[in-house]
């Protein structure tokens, strides 16, 4: 991190810049304690209610009643669990994935730049509208992938999302569809921002191709990955919008991420209980982020005392 | 550097991948192209057949899609601007500026942007009903700002600390006032990345579901929540469904193409600085 420039530090200007300074953060600030932090508030007094959305009249202060009634219901802990390893899978199906991606177009062959501009069309393209189509792709009958599957590769016709034993794995690769070239693209960026000195001293040592990657480079880009799987992590434990589209959780609970689980409290009527269970959502990332940045820090603390002794 | 066989190679199978990973959306566009019973067919049609626009006709007096595209249009829009307007100075000061903690500052406001929606979307809902602007489009419009506004400041604070430091001290011997260095100095250097900041705020808007979905109904409704009843229980209208998708997805392909270059480095500087 880098400090203020010279003009700023120097002497009796600094304290008046400093309140010009706050006088510029001030709107940011305001808009986030009113649009954000006092939503959370409300959220957190409400997770302590009882608040039909039906019949308001009887809303009123429950305790941790909420919390108690979720850590007894069995679909929510089914829901946190799956939650956990559709993350975990899924961020690590991404990472490898988007690393050999991103060797692919790491490469200044003429074209490359139209590939990687066409690859990125998945990245901003809405889950919603996608969701949808995709369905339709995975439609029994007339869908393309059974036509592809059943005419290329021999598979019988399979209604491949309304089946317990599928539709998680078929969410996975829609998933992953999207995402990959996200984590490919941003390690792209890493991997094209280190030194020409370095790839140059690499190829006169005669590291090439894959061991090039695995030695040089993916060292040298660490905190870029490390940066891409937070990201990663914390958007798919809060998954709602693809989950939600293609399967709303079913067929049964085989589908059912915490997010969407959550929306079926909502649709219940139960809104305190949904406050609550959405804090349990933000403490499940917080967790996860503080776990992960904790093992992060430590490794690499133990790095460190191994190349001082 | 010559590129060998075998990098040569490789790219072979980059373009083969990429063109691959590509069919679902080339499918979306060609199937709202083709007529009812061709979509239905048992053995997909790629080319042989008439291309008609029925289904945007449909997908627009049916599910008055025009709407869906004003709502999404004004809502991201609106927002967007908004967005820009607070967080330029507000990325100045913890950029550029002597601020007391300003990286801490900076991630504080980072950290509201990986809050789960589910948690914020409750009271808005409530609020929203009590004061009887649900289902408009200025309650999305303020919830897009406060989603937008965190990685807004992060992005473009990475972008001014990637300024070179003698901006403001040369501004100074010039004798310009700080207004003046800002205006005339900072911003044009800055607009690249004012203008990626920009398109990134928009994008993730554009495509926002879950916010729309609990806080409008039919009247502010924005296209991704449109979408959906194009495919619910009354209706199973592949062909809307693929017209609406193409509407909604054209304007993000644009924006790729456009500006390519531009967005892998926001991308990187959003991610890694």
């Amino acid at each position: 991190m880098t400090g203020p420039p010279a003009y700023f530090r120097s002497s009796q200007l600094a304290r008046q810049q400093r309140k010009v300074a706050y006088l510029l953060l001030a709107p940011a600030v305001i808009i986030l304690l009113a649009l954000a932090i006092y939503p959370l508030i409300y959220a957190g007094t409400l997770s302590f209610r009882v608040d039909p959305l039906y019949n308001p009249k009887v809303a009123r202060f429950i305790g941790w009643r909420n919390f108690t009634d979720l850590f007894e219901d069995s679909r929510f802990w089914t829901s946190i669990q799956l939650t956990l390893s559709w993350a975990f899978i899924v961020v690590v199906i991404q990472m490898v994935l988007g690393f050999l991606l991103a060797i692919m177009l790491d490469s200044k062959i003429r074209g490359s730049g139209l590939l990687r501009s066409l690859i990125l069309i998945p990245v901003f393209i809405s889950p919603v509208a996608m969701g949808l189509n995709w369905r339709f792709i995975f439609e029994p009958v007339t869908g393309l992938a059974n036509w592809i599957l059943s005419n290329g590769l021999g598979f019988e016709k399979y209604s491949w999302l309304s089946h317990v034993d599928t539709a998680l794995t078929t969410l996975m690769l829609v998933d992953c569809w999207q995402w990959t070239p996200f984590v490919a693209l941003i390690l792209l960026a890493g991997m094209q921002s280190i030194s020409p000195e370095i790839v140059e001293a690499a190829r006169l040592d005669r590291i090439r191709g894959i061991k090039f990657y695995i030695k040089i480079v993916l060292p040298l880009i660490r905190p870029v990955i490390m940066v891409v799987i937070l990201i990663r992590l914390v958007d798919e434990i809060r998954m709602f919008d693809l989950n939600y589209i293609m399967t709303e959780g079913g067929p049964g609970s085989s589908t059912l991420l915490a997010s969407t689980y959550d929306y079926t409290i909502f649709k219940h009527g139960h809104l305190g209980l949904m406050a609550a269970c959405g804090f349990l959502i933000l403490l499940l990332i917080n967790g996860v982020v503080g776990i992960f940045l904790n093992t992060l820090y430590r490794s690499e603390k133990a790095a460190r005392q191994e190349n001082i002794s | 550097m010559h590129p060998t066989i075998y990098s040569r190679a490789l790219f072979g199978v980059a373009i083969a991948l990429v063109f691959i990973w590509l069919v679902p959306v080339m499918w979306v566009i060609l199937t709202s192209i083709k007529p009812t019973n061709i979509i239905n067919s048992a053995v997909p049609v790629f080319l042989d057949f008439d291309p008609t626009f029925d289904h945007y006709v449909e997908v627009y007096e049916r599910f008055r899609f025009g709407r869906a595209m004003f709502n999404s249009f004004v809502t991201v829009g609106v927002s967007t601007l908004i967005v820009m307007i607070v967080a330029l100075p507000a990325a100045y000061a913890v950029a550029r500026m002597n601020l007391m903690h300003g990286d801490a500052w900076a991630l504080a406001i980072l950290s509201l942007r990986f809050m789960p929606g589910m948690v914020i979307v409750l009271p808005y809902f409530k609020i929203a009903t009590f004061l009887n602007i649900i289902d408009t489009q200025l309650v999305l419009i303020v919830v897009y700002v406060a989603f937008g506004l965190p990685f807004a400041v992060w992005v473009l604070r990475g972008f001014l600390l990637d300024l070179p430091k003698e901006i403001e001290e040369a501004g100074r011997l010039d004798g310009l006032s700080w207004i003046q260095i800002i205006f005339r100095l900072i911003m044009p250097m800055a607009a690249p990345g004012i203008a990626v900041t920009a398109i990134f705020t928009f994008v993730f808007s554009w495509n926002e579901f879950l916010f729309a979905l609990f806080l409008t109904l039919d009247k502010g409704s924005t296209m991704p929540v449109t979408l959906q009843k194009t495919i619910d229980l009354y209706n199973v209208l592949w062909g809307s469904l693929s017209a609406g998708a193409v509407l909604q997805l054209l304007p993000m392909i644009l924006v790729v193409f456009l500006l390519q270059k531009h967005i892998a480095r926001g991308l990187a500087l959003g991610a890694v600085k």
